[in-house]
């Protein structure tokens, strides 16, 4: 069961409305990391990620294990918030 | 959507949706044509990641392309197109029915659209892979973020490169462009690279090839090029590359669909491809001119094809016997 899912963005990311849409879709509810106004948190987003890119989604489950997604990739974040 | 023998059957599947499937769609759902369309990447495609869109006609001042796509894809669905986020892996010839093995399962359409588009191409260059999101990059407007006051290089020398470089210099403190040639963007982008050019945020450096990305601790340090002859260094915090696009027609291989040499979807002067019932339109086809503009019209132009072979009219493309061969876009 998915506790809470975080998905680091900019203004202009496509990938990211994607992975939004998606979550929309499955009724999944979401915060967002904007780096265009926190860019104080790009270094969080790499550390989690390992990756310099967007989007990053960070799904939580309710026994608190963690999945990164990185970028739009429907292979991995479908089973990830299922 | 028509349910015979728990087969879930479309007028019209639809792989791929960017500007020219978003404007059939728009098309054929404004005539009751039940549409389905999938997407395994962005909705909108490359135009989505555009940053600035300047020569759609309508938009005088131009359109950031992830709007511009957005528009597309809700007048697309306010006419009743359906949307589905996922891949075909092959299509397959039944005769009057094209069943599309999909990652929903088994679909079955009476005809097909392919416009799946283009994506970038790799150089091809050792540390291109290993560095891949973390220094090399292909998606300005994803990853342009990360670089804020530092130094950048970007490959190519065609509209894409040009553009996204521009686009990089808000981010940038400098920029090093590698161009192979000579560029090969439009004039009026050149004209518009002088201003940063003069502003010394970018040095264009022609004739210079890109032949290897190198790290160390995990991150890109340098890009190691080629100009007449002589090794050249450039050192850079991240690189991104625009060299041109490959069509997206790999599930096309299995499909037995004809294909360029290149890759690019073979059609008649009808947009249909060798498989009777299948149209291809936009980037993806061979002979098209890779723009936004000309994709929506060849979107718009095979919706009309397609209602016409679904209402079994006596068309051009039902009864063609001229060989499917490449011809110029719409």
């Amino acid at each position: 069961m998915v506790k809470n899912i975080t998905i680091f963005t900019t203004n202009t990311c496509a990938y990211c409305a994607m992975v939004k849409k998606f979550l929309d879709m499955k009724g999944h509810s979401y915060d967002v990391v904007n780096l265009d106004e926190q860019p104080e948190r790009q270094a969080e987003a790499l550390a989690l990620s390992g990756a310099l890119t967007v989007p990053i989604t960070v799904v939580t489950k309710q026994d608190e294990s963690r999945q990164v997604v990185v970028g739009y990739n429907l292979a991995k974040l479908a089973p990830a918030v299922a | 959507m028509a349910d015979t023998d728990e087969k879930k059957i479309h007028d019209v599947v639809m792989v791929g949706a960017g500007p020219a499937a978003l404007t059939a769609a728009i098309y054929t759902t404004r005539e009751d044509i039940d549409t389905l369309l999938f997407e395994r990447g962005v909705v909108g495609g490359l135009a989505a990641i555009t940053d600035m869109v300047d020569n759609y006609p309508g938009f005088p001042d131009g359109i950031e392309g992830l709007t511009l796509a957005e528009n597309l894809r809700k007048q697309a669905e306010r006419f009743g197109a359906d949307i589905e986020l996922g891949e075909v892996m092959k299509i397959i010839d039944e005769g009057k029915l094209k069943k599309l093995d999909t990652t929903s399962g088994d679909i079955y359409a009476k005809a097909v659209l392919v416009a799946t588009g283009s994506d970038y191409k790799k150089i091809g260059v050792p540390g291109e892979q290993e560095y891949y999101a973390r220094g090399v990059h292909y998606c300005a407007t994803c990853d342009g973020a990360f670089y804020r006051d530092k130094r950048l290089v970007v490959v190519g020398g065609g509209n894409s490169a040009f553009q996204e470089a521009m686009f990089l210099t808000r981010f940038a403190s400098h920029i090093d462009m590698l161009v192979r040639s000579t560029p090969k963007a439009s004039d009026i982008l050149q004209h518009d690279m002088e201003k940063y050019i003069k502003e010394g945020k970018v040095t264009l450096h022609l004739g210079t090839t890109t032949d290897e990305i190198v790290g160390e601790n995990n991150q890109v340090t340098k890009v190691v090029g080629t100009k007449d002859g002589k090794k050249v260094e450039f050192p850079t915090d991240g690189v991104f590359v625009f060299v041109g696009l490959k069509p997206n027609t790999q599930f096309l291989e299995a499909s037995g669909i004809e294909l360029d040499e290149i890759g690019f979807v073979k059609t008649n002067m009808h947009l249909e491809t060798s498989m009777k019932g299948v149209f291809a339109a936009g980037d993806v086809r061979s002979g098209a001119t890779m723009q936004i503009a000309s994709a929506a019209g060849e979107g718009a132009t095979a919706a009309l094809i397609i209602r016409e072979f679904l209402e079994g009219r006596k068309t051009p493309q039902s009864e063609a016997t001229e060989e499917v061969a490449p011809v110029p876009a719409a």
